[in-house]
């Protein structure tokens, strides 16, 4: 019983609230997959934007509450641009153009940060602070609050999908852009949309978790590969896919530490996506023929 | 005519200019000083660079050395081998450097070494502390005066397992300096009867440490041996706190785990931390009262530990007084056996065989934001047996011994 409080519970809860975080980056990235149909390397540089925005936001307002507001407005205008500027030229080209696009914004984007903001790691005080004792265990208020508002954020995104108009379209865009085009759907406008909410989920992700990890212009090169695995497992595209296998990589990769190095593990969960590529290369919720 | 006469005076000005600048100039010797000035070790860097300032400052005030103003070259090394070793080709190769100073973390001033030994030049360490620069990686020119892990591990094991519990968690940082004090520390605690119960590694800047926590409270150990230092710690004892884990366990640490300066923006984590370190400013020896109070003078902040590199300078300045000359082999030889009195501890002397400075330590423990002594240590006691060429662990295993 001790054991399960002190120990495995609190793992686990480690994994759930990574997990829920890690679930927001990835859906915009699975979504913007879906769109493109490549991968888009710039989205953990998007995920960095989110949390230097809130540095600058916090440094005139103070306040981390108004910056997690603003940050993601912010950081989806600068995605809006991007999307109209770099990459709508390039969707009736080939995938990989798109790849290399994203690619070269991605270095773009960070050096630019680094420019801008230096190369020093920065702080964000979490806007909760202390612990609470809860089930046995000691633990910090923030990351039940981040928990929380990942679990909310991570609700409503699955309402605008299923329940509104707006979602269906969307989702109707990931499936099939020129159906939708021939339905009169200003399908550009949807696809600007889209990658600026994706941008703004990213940059949600990384303010909630600048406090956690810091803010450094690297930090989206190694939040984005997991997100990468995530959305590799979960099925390319697939929503509902990518915050299970959120869920699933966070839980894992955190009960694994009990028994192996963390260093350890990173390799491990690397393993597993080669597997599946292999295997099952749509991945577990994947449509029939993507990436197949 | 008028012209020519102008040109003429003119020309003889620049001309007597310049054969007599050099001979009223004074000439200049330039030292390097190569550590990290931005990221995980930046405090230590800069203070670094403080304490060379302050001994330059002070030998240029009484005419420099041999005659020659010092002149400091400061680089920083971004932490990584790679870059030290360019910095360190640059300091000596370009501004001809004779004392190199540095650098911070022990890859680095491991790959230095290298460096060092190839160009001939005066190095000292007077913060990385692997094992490894006293023994395997030995050379003439090389000196220290940062007690390195075994001296830690030999003054600070003995009072973990007589004071503080028999069971412990060493968790380290996973490059040349921690892995070097894992060793050390595993090996000593083993010898004096003590159990280690769990080893852990995670990599240097490491951002979020509670992936490591689920080990850690598995093996519920009594205390937690930390090897870590800089903006690591710093994030360390904020998350091993905010978990509960500060209250649940007793901490110990090494000398440079953190700076003096970086202990009240934590002094709740750290209050209780027990660690050993060649100086505080909070300890009451006169020898380290008067070298703080000149320290706040100039600087306005108390010293700290990175008040190794004053000495570092001011034994290569008496060596080149000594040997009246800056010639690397004559100024190696002159350290060895060195002793001074006016350090920033007093008397210390360079032990002849591993050129590592006999350095009395204290342990402290933290109190209020303080690092306060509540032991003394004679540096005869923690050095060990020089072991130049040789592994002082040989045959280490990280295997875990469990007792029954």
């Amino acid at each position: 019983m001790e054991y399960l409080g002190g120990v495995l519970l609190p793992q686990l809860l480690h994994g759930v609230v990574f997990g829920a975080a890690l679930g927001l980056l990835a859906l915009g990235l699975t979504v913007i997959f879906g769109l493109l149909g490549v991968m888009n390397f710039a989205h953990g540089e998007l995920y960095m934007f989110g949390a230097y925005a809130g540095i600058a936001v916090i440094a005139l307002t103070g306040s981390f509450w108004v910056a997690l507001v603003a940050a993601p407005f912010l950081v989806a205008a600068v995605g809006a641009l991007t999307e109209v500027a770099t990459l709508r030229p390039l969707y009736r080209r080939e995938p990989l153009h798109g790849l290399i696009m994203t690619f070269g914004l991605a270095l773009i984007f960070r050096e630019g940060a680094r420019q801008l903001f230096g190369g020093d790691m920065r702080r964000i005080l979490p806007p909760i602070e202390g612990s609470i004792p809860l089930l046995g265990m000691t633990y910090p208020k923030y990351r039940l609050f981040l928990l929380a508002i990942s679990s909310i954020l991570l609700l409503g995104i699955w309402l605008f999908f299923t329940r509104t108009r707006a979602g269906i379209v969307v989702r109707a865009a990931v499936q099939d852009a020129e159906m939708l085009d021939g339905l009169g759907v200003n399908v550009p406008r949807v696809f600007t949309l889209t990658f600026a909410g994706s941008a703004a989920l990213a940059a949600t992700a990384g303010l909630l978790l600048a406090p956690v990890f810091t803010v450094y212009p690297q930090m989206g090169v190694e939040m984005i590969l997991l997100a990468f695995i995530v959305v590799i497992l979960g099925g390319m595209g697939s929503l509902g896919g990518s915050v299970v296998a959120a869920f699933v990589i966070g839980i894992a990769q955190s009960l694994l530490t009990l028994w192996m190095n963390p260093q350890r593990v990173a390799i491990a969960i690397f393993g597993i996506m080669i597997v599946v590529l292999i295997v099952r290369p749509r991945g577990f919720f994947g449509r029939e023929g993507v990436l197949e | 005519m008028r012209i020519r006469t102008v040109i003429a005076v003119l020309g003889s000005c620049v001309l007597l200019a310049a054969m007599t600048a050099p001979a009223a100039a004074q000439k200049v010797v330039k030292i390097g000083d190569l550590g990290s000035k931005v990221g995980v070790f930046e405090g230590y860097g800069k203070y670094q660079t403080m304490a060379i300032q302050l001994a330059v400052e002070e030998l240029n005030a009484k005419g420099g050395v041999l005659g020659h103003k010092i002149e400091i070259i400061s680089e920083d090394d971004d932490t990584k081998p790679a870059p030290a070793v360019r910095k360190a080709e640059k300091l000596i190769l370009q501004d001809d450097v004779k004392l190199l100073v540095g650098a911070v973390s022990s890859g680095s001033t491991m790959a230095v070494m290298d460096v060092t030994k190839k160009h001939k030049v005066i190095h000292w360490n007077s913060v990385s502390c692997a094992e490894f620069m006293r023994t395997t990686k030995f050379h003439k020119y090389y000196f220290s005066n940062q007690p390195d892990s075994r001296m830690q591990a030999n003054g600070l094991a003995k009072y973990m397992v007589d004071k503080m519990g028999k069971r412990v968690y060493i968790f380290y940082t996973d490059y040349a300096m921690g892995q070097s004090d894992g060793r050390q520390f595993k090996t000593a605690l083993e010898k004096l009867g003590g159990e280690v119960v769990g080893v852990a590694g995670a990599p240097l800047d490491t951002k979020d440490f509670s992936p490591w926590f689920g080990a850690i409270n598995q093996s519920n150990p009594d205390v937690l041996f930390l090897a870590f230092a800089g903006t690591d710690s710093l994030r360390l004892m904020t998350q091993l706190h905010s978990f509960g884990m500060t209250k649940k366990y007793k901490l110990a640490g090494i000398d440079c785990f953190l700076l003096q300066q970086d202990l009240p923006a934590i002094a709740e984590p750290m209050e209780g931390f027990v660690q050993l370190a060649h100086y505080s400013a909070y300890n009451p020896d006169p020898n380290m009262q008067a070298f703080n109070a000149k320290f706040k003078k100039k600087y306005n902040v108390d010293a700290n530990i990175m008040a190794g590199a004053y000495d570092a300078v001011l034994f290569w300045a008496a060596a080149v007084e000594k040997v009246k000359s800056f010639d690397a082999d004559k100024v190696a030889e002159a350290q060895e056996g060195m002793c001074l009195d006016n350090t920033h501890i007093g008397r210390q002397c360079i032990r002849k065989e591993d050129h590592q400075v006999v350095m009395d330590m204290h342990l402290y423990q933290v109190k209020g934001g303080k690092n306060l002594p509540i032991a003394v240590l004679a540096g005869k006691d923690t050095i060990g047996e020089p072991m130049v060429g040789k592994d002082p662990v040989e045959g280490f295993t990280w295997e875990l011994k469990k007792k029954k």
